[in-house]
């Protein structure tokens, strides 16, 4: 994996996403750079941060579930 | 040990934000867990948080069916559903389409981390050396910022951030190995 396709794949980790005109989630800009293999290592990545960052919230809340409360109570 | 979930159905009906969250906090990775075999296809983060944002809107129409999980069981479908719609919507090749369609529904069985695996990954963070513990902070606590914003607020540039924050993930990683945790293994 180069440098390049290594910050693309941390780009995509995050639990960011933008929003479209509707305020539908849409995919990570980063995501439509990447290779299949490396979409699949992405998202193996995140789902492997998602339950370190649950099992250290008190709430057992991830950084998908924080932002989407955050939309649902109008973040 | 499962749970079922649906306990929490008549306060998210009701419109309880908190309510939700302790659904998400249980149903979050079995709903991720289905989209894994299309995630060469879709954005998985982004089907997931649209998908949930979607099982809040509907939750409150949903009647438990005699069995356990009723909303999990929906939210899994209505991924896999939205799913499916985007590699349309991307023309993939319908007969990839097709093999996908047809992949077993996951199940809606599940379990958590135990209160020592929450402990030693804590112990783990709390090794981390100063730049990439502040970036993973920062990712921690601005999960719906984006990344530049929150290199900003850390007083990085975003390269150093995106590279600060893989050094911490893989840094918390190694950490867990030398003391026998296996994150796909333990938290699944």
């Amino acid at each position: 994996m180069t440098r390049d396709e290594a910050l693309l794949i941390e780009q995509v980790v995050s639990a960011w996403r933008p929003r479209d005109a509707d305020g539908g989630v849409r995919a990570h800009p980063a995501w439509h750079d990447l290779p299949d293999t490396l979409r699949e290592e992405a998202a193996r990545q995140t789902r492997r941060q998602r339950r370190m960052e649950a099992a250290l919230d008190p709430d057992g809340l991830s950084g998908t579930a924080k932002a989407v409360l955050a939309r649902i109570r109008g973040g | 040990m499962d749970q079922d979930l649906d306990a929490y159905l008549p306060d998210i009906a009701a419109g309880d934000p908190d309510a939700f969250g302790r659904w998400v906090a249980g149903a979050e990775d079995r709903v991720r867990g289905s989209l894994m075999g299309l995630a060469a296809h879709v954005d998985v983060e982004a089907v997931l948080q649209e998908t949930l944002l979607r099982t809040w809107q509907v939750a409150p129409r949903v009647r438990p069916d005699g069995r356990p999980n009723a909303l999990l069981r929906l939210a899994i479908r209505a991924a896999r559903n939205l799913a499916l719609s985007e590699l349309r919507k991307a023309r993939v090749r319908p007969a990839v389409v097709a093999d996908l369609e047809r992949l077993p529904e996951p199940s809606a069985a599940m379990s958590g981390p135990d209160p020592l695996l929450r402990r030693v990954i804590a112990a783990c963070r709390e090794r981390l050396p100063g730049k990439p513990a502040a970036a993973l902070l920062a990712r921690l606590q601005g999960p719906g910022k984006a990344d530049r914003d929150l290199a900003e607020l850390v007083g990085m540039k975003l390269n150093t951030f995106l590279q600060n924050v893989t050094r911490a993930r893989k840094l918390l990683g190694d950490c867990l190995s030398k003391r026998g945790v296996d994150v796909d293994l333990e938290l699944a």
